[in-house]
């Protein structure tokens, strides 16, 4: 089993190129394979806790609870995009996690295989 | 000990997405990447130029006088600084009619002593070849 | 390199894939890159589909957009999600997004 780093750039409402990220994650995860999801740009507000479920827009949240959950998947968002968006530490979604951009340069390190969704 | 290198492919225009800024912004983080590795362990990024990405690299770029914000100039040039291997593809740059004095191709002035390097496609292609991972941005 | 093209767009990227060469190319419509797969234009298949490479597309956007897989061109084949993963780990040493 292998490494999947993504990284996504894309905005949580408005492209579906970060639903993409996160089904390939579940199918990686599903097949016994570990996932970094890194989020960074816009991105960065599928980690801010409180969204709410819409039939119009992406919903994600739960997903990502359910990949959290088993253990081999982690969600990082970049911490200057998210101060920049105006939500801070304490709003982040439970069991993300926020560190400048070097983390996810480390996640590719350690990766077996990287796929950059460098933004829409 | 290893190394692991990182080729970022500048293929977008500037500002009107964050793309090309955060390519940058990402590539010059790999300066602090050790505090998570092992000691020895190296990430090196390579940041290539293609297609409308070359337009990232113009000199005199005045979006910090007119918006606020750091210019793609200015991040360029600190990719320079911290002696990151920048390439641009010349026949993107020839096609749309930029000589290389309009370029940002170093950073002497504040102090960088690394140039970039206008080269054909066929070597940016073996940078592609050569690298780890590819992040297309 | 055997190299993995995800093609998320219709109308962008051709740049990329026109000179891109690879040992091994897959090319992996997904997104609006879908159309790439099923519309002639003026009764013409896409020119990407005439390049030397294994092409997919993905069957989730393909169906979101309001095809099937058997409008898909005949040297596209319907993967799912977990086909792609497959793909990323087995075929393919590197991955890329346009």
């Amino acid at each position: 089993m292998g490494k999947l780093t993504i990284g996504c750039f894309s905005s949580l409402v408005g492209s579906l190129s970060l639903d993409f990220a996160v089904k390939l994650s579940e199918a990686a995860v599903q097949k016994g394979h570990k996932v970094d999801l890194w989020l960074s740009g816009n991105g960065t507000m599928l980690a801010k806790k409180g969204q709410k479920a819409f039939k119009d827009y992406s919903h994600l949240a739960k997903k990502v609870q359910e990949l959290l959950a088993t253990g081999n998947f982690q969600i990082t968002a970049c911490e200057a995009c998210a101060e920049a968006r105006g939500y801070h530490k304490d709003e982040m979604a439970e069991g993300l996690k926020r560190f400048s951009m070097d983390w996810y340069l480390a996640s590719t390190f350690s990766a077996d295989r990287v796929l950059h969704i460098g933004g829409d | 000990m290893a190394t692991r290198k990182l080729g970022f492919v500048i293929r977008s225009l500037p500002y009107k997405t964050e793309a090309s800024r955060l390519a940058l912004t990402h590539a010059i983080s790999s300066q602090t990447v050790e505090i998570y590795l092992e000691d020895g362990d190296l990430v090196e990024p390579v940041v290539c130029y293609i297609g409308d990405g070359v337009l990232n690299c113009l000199k005199g770029q005045q979006a910090a006088k007119h918006y606020g914000v750091t210019s793609i100039e200015q991040h360029a040039r600190n990719s320079l600084l911290l002696d990151l291997n920048v390439m641009i593809c010349k026949e993107d740059l020839d096609k749309r009619g930029i000589p290389d004095n309009a370029l940002v191709l170093d950073a002497e002035d504040i102090g960088g002593e690394t140039a970039a390097k206008v080269v054909p496609y066929s070597e940016i292609q073996k940078v592609m070849e050569s690298v780890d991972h590819l992040l297309f941005c | 390199m055997k190299l993995g093209v995800f093609v998320s767009d219709f109308r962008s990227g051709s740049d990329v894939l026109d000179r891109l060469t690879a040992e091994k190319l897959g090319i992996i419509f997904v997104g609006n890159g879908v159309y790439h797969a099923t519309v002639k234009e003026e009764g013409k298949s896409c020119p990407v589909l005439d390049k030397q490479a294994h092409f997919y597309v993905l069957t989730e956007d393909l169906e979101s957009r309001g095809f099937t897989a058997a409008q898909v061109d005949s040297r596209v084949k319907a993967v799912t999600y977990s086909d792609v993963v497959d793909l990323i780990f087995n075929d393919y040493e590197k991955a890329i997004w346009i």
